[in-house]
């Protein structure tokens, strides 16, 4: 037998405890931190109720994830259902919620991954932000127009990110930016730009989004923001080390491994909609027709179906990163598979209640805003279709 | 002999109500959601166009449309803003139903419906669930010259501010089908407001609210007298009518895709030169037609046939039409992206209409969900 389909006992406890935990402790602030639009105010005393350690930023004392014998991101996958179970504004209070330091592990010297992977990372837990989109693009990252220029010992950028979530606070932000831009995507490079570092400006701290809305997602303007030579990855203060991707490939290879996780996040979502809707509906069991209510079993059944086909092919991806293996095909499937069914989902879960389903007394009508965006970040469906289709077609594929 | 194009009247209402959609209603579309209340000018501006409460000219209204002229209005109303066309539809919905179906003396009101904006009536139809008239749990039930009405209606609009409430149940006694004309303030009659105060995730123009009805009524008050005639087939009528307001939004959410699709550049050209973004705008467009044909036939066979069974026909046609709301508006977000998801740009607004509508009346036993994968 070369399959199992089964997560270790230490790993299934782990998960089980983190989902009834944030379920029963951190869901009741949901919809005050949707209407709000940030996480309550006292997160610290919600996340302290923690039965298990959930990797915590804000403590003095080391707060890591256990390691479970599955390896880091598979486990991670189950960590992002079940912390998002509860609802969607835990997880980016932990802290480690941003990807800035996944560009720096992937594009920095060994200087700059000690320094801004395993001290401000690893130690001390820092929150990093991911600057990378702007009003002109998306998905074309090829499109940088935030330019960095050489002026002696200093890099001076200037342009505008939006879309940078959590860069209104993170230590440092991880801001994409050419050198020079007859060169196209071969000048886009990577900048480490450190929190109150003059010219570096919230211009908007948080857009007026259709969900998520107690994330914060920035609007940085830079203007002028001079940073010294060694905050371009891969430079030394001398100057270039060996060589290194370009800044967009660092920027994408950064996203590749973290796009399952974001499936796993609406998996979270969408189970939690499921288990809202079906103690409701047995409850009124009474009043269904018996075909009315054969219906309703096989869509919960075809619904719990569908969610755990999503759970396989992100074991999959994961798993294989694990392993030191890692495909990029893998992980845009596994990405690109499930956030349009969750939409389907958790809307199927409203229609199954009624007018019910689309009040704001429950939180499925808030889910179903909440999920859309995971079908657009970290690569918007038909990006992820784009990867796949270049591991069967090659280049060809567009 | 088969007909698909649409007559002069038809055309000609169509094009009446897009314009008021676009200049009346589309530009009030966010102070009527953040006001939960349609502005009191646009209000005005729009009963004066006598379609949204279809009155006949006897009663003092401006005629009652065609029935397929009403469909057409209510789309392309919407297409303007679903909030706004659908309290406006709502609220007219009371009167079309009293026009159709009331005896002479319940036809008293009509005028007053018909001529002063300020007063509200409500139709109490849904109860959730996925139940069509057919499964409504909500008993009206003649006893001698008495009339007993219980049961729970689901997101019934303007329901604390109506004057009036035409319930639709069914006679626990023989099964007909039947209304009942309910004046406000009626004893027994309670609106649950909590979900009201609480909000829906969009539609809030309407007020809608749950209504608990345990009361007692005298025979006068039944719909049409003790024969309720084809009072089934306007039900569905309404069903349909509600229906058309996701075909509006639908449409709408997607020409705007479109034009956003043609200007944004990625990749070196027009996102629209991509098939993987062009082709489910395509799509929408397609399942907008089919949807808006199946809407206009259904209608169509309850004219025909007023006294049949046509459940599942009108079923499918709902959920179907719903479906297309639902599936056309997240691809229009998809579209435009993270542009989509924030405020900046309607489409989020779209996005959430049109999972209310679907929300509302979807008969889940007859769509199964299906994975997008």
């Amino acid at each position: 037998m070369t399959y199992s389909f089964t997560l270790s006992k230490p790993l299934q406890d782990y998960s089980t405890a983190l989902r009834e935990w944030s379920a029963a402790e951190c869901r009741p602030y949901a919809r005050q931190a949707d209407i709000d639009k940030r996480r309550p105010d006292n997160w610290k005393t919600i996340l302290d109720t923690a039965p298990v350690p959930l990797g915590r930023a804000d403590r003095e004392l080391p707060d890591p994830l256990p390691t479970f014998e599955e390896g880091y991101w598979v486990s991670h996958l189950a960590f992002y259902e079940s912390i998002n179970y509860g609802d969607i504004w835990v997880h980016p209070t932990l802290g480690n919620g941003g990807i800035g330091h996944l560009v720096v592990q992937a594009m920095g010297t060994p200087a700059q991954i000690e320094k801004w992977y395993d001290d401000a990372f690893v130690k001390q837990r820092g929150d990093t932000g991911f600057a990378l989109t702007e009003p002109g693009f998306g998905s074309d990252t090829s499109k940088v127009a935030t330019t960095a220029t050489r002026d002696g010992d200093s890099w001076v950028l200037n342009g505008t990110k939006m879309y940078c979530t959590g860069g209104a606070f993170a230590d440092y932000v991880v801001v994409f930016a050419t050198i020079d831009k007859t060169q196209g995507a071969k000048g886009i490079n990577a900048f480490v730009v450190p929190k109150g570092t003059p010219g570096f400006v919230v211009a908007k701290e948080n857009e007026d989004k259709l969900g998520i809305r107690s994330w914060t997602t920035s609007e940085l303007v830079f203007e002028n923001c001079a940073v010294p030579l060694d905050h371009r990855l891969g430079w030394s203060a001398e100057g270039g080390d060996a060589e290194v991707g370009n800044g967009q490939g660092g920027a994408l290879s950064a996203l590749a491994w973290n796009r399952p996780n974001m499936s796993a996040l609406a998996i979270g979502l969408a189970q939690a909609s499921l288990d809202t809707v079906t103690p409701i509906l047995k409850g009124q069991q009474a009043g269904f027709t018996p075909q009315r209510w054969a219906s309703v079993e096989r869509d919960l059944e075809a619904m719990n179906a569908a969610l755990d086909r999503g759970r396989r092919l992100n074991y999959l991806a994961q798993s294989t990163v694990d392993a030191g293996n890692p495909s990029r095909s893998l992980s845009a499937a596994a990405k690109g598979y499930l956030p349009e069914t969750v939409e389907r989902v958790i809307r199927r879960c409203m229609e199954l209640l009624g007018p019910e389903g689309a009040s704001k007394e429950l939180l499925l009508e808030k889910w179903y805003r909440d999920c859309k965006i995971m079908d657009i970040f970290e690569g918007s469906g038909q990006v992820q279709r784009i990867v796949v289709g270049r591991s069967l077609l090659g280049r060809l594929a567009g | 002999m088969l007909d698909l194009h649409p007559d002069e009247e038809l055309t000609e209402i169509g094009a009446l109500a897009r314009s008021i959609g676009s200049e009346l209603l589309a530009p009030s579309a966010r102070d009527a959601e953040r006001d939960r209340a349609v502005p009191p000018d646009v209000w005005h501006k729009l009963f004066e166009t006598g379609l949204t409460v279809p009155v006949p000219e006897e009663h003092g209204g401006g005629g009652v449309p065609e029935p397929l002229t009403l469909l057409t209005a209510v789309e392309n109303l919407a297409h303007g803003d679903p909030g706004i066309a659908l309290a406006a539809f709502w609220n007219g919905a009371a009167a079309l139903l009293i026009a159709e179906h009331g005896t002479l003396e319940q036809q008293q009101v009509l005028s007053r419906l018909a001529t002063d904006p300020g007063v509200r009536s409500a139709v109490a139809l849904y109860e959730g669930y996925g139940r069509g008239p057919a499964e409504y749990a909500t008993t009206i039930t003649v006893d001698g010259d008495r009339v007993r009405l219980v049961g729970t209606k689901r997101a019934v609009a303007f329901a604390a501010s109506a004057e009036l409430y035409v319930v639709a149940g069914v006679d626990a006694a023989s099964g007909a089908q039947r209304a009942v004309v309910v004046p406000a303030g009626t004893g027994g009659v309670t609106v649950a407001d909590d979900a009201g105060r609480a909000g829906r995730i969009a539609l809030d123009a309407a007020q809608a609210a749950d209504v608990v009805f345990d009361a007692e009524l005298p025979a006068s008050a039944l719909l049409g007298g003790s024969d309720a005639g084809t009072l089934t087939a306007t039900v569905q009528r309404l069903r349909l009518l509600t229906a058309s307001a996701a075909i509006g939004t639908a449409v709408r959410a997607t020409e705007y895709a479109a034009q956003y699709a043609t200007t944004r550049i990625a990749f070196g050209q027009p996102i629209a030169a991509f098939q993987g973004v062009a082709f489910p705008l395509a799509e929408s467009l397609i399942r907008i037609e089919a949807a808006r044909l199946e809407l206009a036939e259904a209608t169509l066979v309850l004219l025909e046939d007023p006294t049949g069974d046509h459940e599942a026909l009108v079923a499918q046609a709902v959920a179907y039409a719903l479906s297309v709301g639902t599936q056309s508006t997240r691809q229009a977000v998809q579209t435009l992206g993270g542009h989509g998801f924030i405020k900046d740009h309607p489409v989020e607004l779209w996005y959430r209409c049109a999972a209310a509508l679907s929300a509302l009346d979807l008969d889940t036993s007859r769509a199964p969900f299906t994975a997008a994968l």
